[in-house]
């Protein structure tokens, strides 16, 4: 917490400090300054873009040496085979638990933990700040869990080492704190783009589950942040994706509806797996400080005897799943694969050893996927005979019901795969998922590891689902018909005398609006002839105007000194539809909540 | 942003540090494309040590050792087709079909005009019993690209087709591609011949069986065996006059084989047939007198022998034989089979039919009984 402290102290002192000549006053420092060339100064919202190519850079290449440290320990510790020695299946992610949890708890503290949930509590609560020993944290730790075949995957600590490097970046740069804040999500797309090689669904994710908007000064960042690390990536590790896709084609569309079914089964198993991680999690971490220190080894241990019988379930695995996408296993073998890299999964997480969630989801997605679709082929022949789609679908599935992101998860897929005909059943497949997990599991994974770590962060799934109150939930009749431009004093008066309303509205011919007190009127006659025309006595400001479909938050904006908005229809200005007053606005909050 | 010296002085030191962090920036790159290359050299390593390992085991017919080192093989080196072919070929060997059969369905969806692919996917078919599959891909490894020898390999694929087919009682497919083969086949490749002529045997083919073995016998005239199989084709196809020389040639190159009751029944064949040009009456006469008389016998013995047995199985038959025998006998003499052809006809027609009549009751002695059932069969449709 010093080095954040010290670091949000920096950002109010911009003093000029680095490489700069000795300056005698302030006076003669601001005039050096201003001699320096004009076309080597930038914006702030340009330093922004280009920093978040560099910061896309950086995080490209930090991915790229995760990658390969992770496939280097692998290669030490259980050598160049596929099925290693089973004493080395059992003793190495033992052994490699202890050193892991020797590390988490006497250096990276910080590594512990979801790098998403992280990267947003650096947004909402440290003001973009992630500890540069947190990212060499993860980087080590997550490298050697992964490496000795702990069942997690290294794309969330790459999501947090984009965001880390960043966040590194932003405060070497002195940058405001809420560009600042908007760094860490950047550098998160960037790294979960280059450990996904999914630009696109790393924009989504981050923009799904990090920030929860589509602000405008963030996408762009964002994308190029995104887009960059991936060429550097794919610069070092070629653009292959991460699976080799077989073609698919919906033969038939009824199909679809064993796409249907593998939803309700995603939806049901991603649910389980869910509650799982809810139940044991917390327990785990009630234990006694010491027993931090064993938990990770005894995963380890149990995951080496699970691993002598079936070793696809350590490690990240997307070589199985790309086995499994070439129907390499049989549905029997899909399903227990599947079910057991839950457990090997739940075993590791639970345990506090660092490593993300998102290769071990596309592991049991891609299985139970299979599985479900061999067993509807068993039954109905006439169905296509690959499992592949219904891997790929099964991936969606279990992205969508177990991490609630129904928008990364079909456009993972599609991107992941470059197939578009498969985003029909995945989109329906994937919607069962969601529904179910969100039926019988109120909070989402990510919050719901937040809330157990202790912290309140926005829920972007309750964001999402929040009704959004409108121009037409607060408008109410106008009591009375508005004053016309073109009516005389006395017209206007006679009018505004029997309107229960103690602001008049007027509307001009050319659509335009303005507004009169009641009071104001009176007065006006006291001092013009009541023939004079309205339009002639009313001061010249324009009052604004509201459309039904208009979000009220925005209308606040709007209604600050007008007591009365006219809310007209989009066909039209003269068209009045209503009227909306400050209390009817508070009202309607009141009434939603 | 305003002009005020605090944040000039601030976009000064942003742009010193955007470009100061170009040198870490190269750092890591040099970091990175120094750790990447060694793995990438590491992967390259490894894939081509398991690669040769499983090439050995493959040799050596361990062909489950090397499933799994052409497995390790591939995890470094996933894209490689080669690699992917191998491992498939040994789980093909290995009897894992189902796997096989998915790595092969893989390299054909990158290579659908892969001659080699296809020939295993049409063997791993074959094996599921899928048939119209089975030619499907046999067909398409024919016409499909062969890295070398592509005529010799279509025309291995080819010949593998016709064993599938005649497996399957599809003759007439069979003997259209055996044609083909046959056609294609270059003058000097006898064991290919050989091959095809083995074939037509099975195709039911034999005149043409005959003519690959000739065919294969140019190369190399004494070859006993390609001696045999002419001799045995002739003989099945009961072209008698072909099928001796090759018989006798065989039996002299090679004294061990076991021609020599064969050629025994040819030569018999060709002593007692009455229909062999060139023949004068008197030798024809003589030949069906002989023929008459043997048949007789046979008729004699044979009922001799279902009447030990108290068979009542086609007595019908025999007492129509022995009927026609007795007015046959009347008739028949030396004389009178050299100036009747007609006669000689109708005597030859009845030792046909009681040579074919007895085999289905009494076991044919080898011989002359065997010799005259030959040669009924072989002018069975009145074609004398």
């Amino acid at each position: 917490m010093t080095e954040q402290s010290q670091s949000r102290g920096a950002m109010s002192v911009p003093a000029p400090a680095i490489g700069m000549e000795p300056a005698e006053t302030k006076e003669e420092r601001y005039r050096w300054l201003k001699s320096r060339p004009r076309s080597l100064t930038l914006s702030e919202g340009n330093l922004f873009l280009i920093l978040a190519v560099i910061i896309g850079l950086f995080s490209g290449m930090a991915v790229v040496c995760f990658r390969i440290s992770i496939e280097w320990i692998r290669l030490a510790l259980f050598g160049s085979a596929l099925a290693p020695s089973a004493v080395r299946v059992l003793l190495v992610p033992a052994g490699v638990g202890l050193l892991v949890a020797f590390l988490i708890q006497r250096f990276f503290r910080g590594a512990r933990g979801s790098g998403v949930n992280q990267t947003k509590a650096a947004v909402y609560v440290f003001d973009g700040y992630v500890p540069f020993r947190t990212v060499i944290g993860k980087f080590v730790t997550c490298a050697l869990a992964i490496g000795s075949g702990q069942s997690l995957g290294p794309e969330d600590p790459s999501l947090q080492i984009g965001a880390g490097i960043a966040s590194v970046l932003g405060r070497r740069l002195k940058l405001s704190r809420d560009k600042l804040r908007l760094l860490a999500p950047v550098g998160a797309a960037a790294g979960l783009a280059a450990a996904f090689n999914a630009p696109v669904s790393a924009v989504l994710f981050v923009i799904e589950e990090v920030i929860g908007t589509w602000s405008a000064g963030a996408l762009g960042a964002i994308v190029l942040a995104a887009v960059s690390s991936v060429v550097a990536m794919r610069w070092f590790l070629g653009s292959e994706p991460l699976f080799r896709v077989p073609a698919y084609n919906l033969a038939h569309p009824a199909e679809l509806f064993a796409y249907a079914l593998l939803g309700v089964v995603g939806g049901v198993v991603s649910l389980a797996f869910l509650k799982i991680i809810a139940y044991f999690r917390p327990r785990l971490r009630d234990l006694p400080e010491w027993t931090r220190y064993l938990q990770p080894a005894i995963a380890g241990l149990a995951i080496g005897l699970i691993g002598l019988r079936l070793p696809q379930t350590m490690g990240a695995g997307y070589l199985y799943v790309d086995q499994a996408l070439h129907n390499q296993y049989a549905w029997q073998m899909l399903a227990i694969l599947g079910f057991a890299k839950i457990l090997t999964t739940s075993l590791s997480f639970v345990s506090g050893t660092p490593g993300g969630m998102f290769a071990p989801t596309l592991f049991i997605g891609a299985m139970i996927g299979g599985a479900v679709g061999g067993l509807e082929h068993h039954f109905f022949p006439q169905l296509a005979a690959s499992l592949g789609p219904f891997e790929l679908v099964g991936i969606g599935t279990f992205f969508a019901g177990f991490l609630r992101v129904p928008i990364t998860s079909v456009f993972m897929v599609v991107e992941t795969t470059g197939s578009y005909s498969i985003a029909l059943p995945l989109m329906i497949s994937n919607t069962i998922a969601y529904l179910i997990s969100r039926r019988y599991q109120d909070v989402a994974l990510f919050d719901l590891l937040a809330r157990q770590d202790g912290l309140e962060l926005p829920s972007m799934e309750e964001q999402r689902e929040q009704v959004v109150l409108r121009v037409e939930d607060a408008m109410r009749k106008m009591e009375s018909p508005p004053l016309q431009a073109g009516d005389t004093l006395a017209r206007s008066l006679e009018i505004a005398g029997s309107s229960p309303e103690q602001f008049m509205l007027v509307r001009f011919p050319t659509g335009r609006w303005a507004g009169v007190a009641k009071t104001d009127l009176l007065k006006m006659a006291e001092s013009y002839p009541t023939d004079a025309l309205l339009r002639e006595l009313l001061p010249t400001t324009r009052l604004p105007v509201l459309h039904p479909d208009q979000r009220l938050d925005d209308v606040l904006r709007l209604i600050q000194g007008h007591p009365l908005l006219p809310v007209v229809s989009r066909a039209g200005a003269r068209m009045v539809q209503g009227v909306v007053s400050l209390p009817d606005i508070l009202n309607a909050y009141q009434k939603a909540t | 942003m305003s002009d005020e010296p605090s944040n000039i002085a601030l976009r000064y030191i942003q742009r010193r540090v955007l470009l100061l962090s170009l040198f870490p920036l190269g750092l890591l790159f040099a970091i990175t494309a120094t750790l990447a290359r060694t793995y990438h050299a590491r992967e390259a390593g490894l894939a081509r040590e398991w690669f040769q390992r499983g090439n050995n085991d493959f040799s050596a017919g361990n062909a489950a050792a090397a499933v799994d080192d052409f497995r390790n093989a591939l995890s470094y080196d996933p894209e490689n087709n080669q690699i992917q072919l191998r491992l498939a070929e040994a789980l093909l060997n290995s009897g894992r079909f189902t796997e096989a059969n998915a790595y092969f369905q893989s390299l054909w969806d990158q290579n659908p005009g892969s001659g080699e692919v296809n020939l295993n996917l049409a063997r791993i078919s074959a094996q599921m019993g899928d048939v119209n599959r089975t030619v499907r891909h046999y067909r398409e490894a024919i016409n499909g690209s062969w890295e070398s020898e592509p005529v010799r390999q279509r025309t291995s694929a080819r010949l593998e087709l016709c064993g599938f087919l005649l497996q399957n009682g599809r003759l007439n497919e069979a003997r259209k591609e055996l044609a083909v083969a046959a056609a294609d086949a270059p003058q000097g490749e006898a064991i290919l011949h050989e091959q095809i002529g083995r074939l037509f045997l099975k195709a039911g083919d034999p005149a043409k069986a005959v003519r690959e073995f000739e065919a294969a016998l140019q190369t190399n005239p004494r070859q006993s065996q390609w001696l045999e199989d002419a001799g045995k084709a002739a003989y099945e196809g009961g072209d008698y006059q072909k099928a001796e020389p090759y018989l006798s040639k065989a039996n002299r190159e090679n004294p061990s084989n076991d021609v020599g009751e064969l050629l025994s029944t040819v030569r018999a064949v060709l002593r007692g047939d009455p229909y062999l040009s060139g023949l004068s009456d008197e030798e024809q006469a003589h030949r069906s007198w002989r023929g008459f008389e043997q048949g007789l016998e046979r008729l004699r013995s044979c009922v001799a022998i279902r009447r030990a047995r108290s068979s009542s199985d086609s007595s019908g038959e025999f007492e129509n034989l022995t009927k026609s025998a007795k007015g046959l006998k009347d008739r028949v003499n030396l004389r009178a089979l050299s100036s009747q052809p007609e006669l000689r006809t109708e005597t030859m027609s009845f030792v046909f039919r009681i040579e074919k009549v007895t085999s289905q009751s009494c076991r044919t002695p080898p011989g002359f009984d065997q010799a005259l059932l030959l040669i009924g069969k072989k002018y069975e449709g009145g074609d004398q």
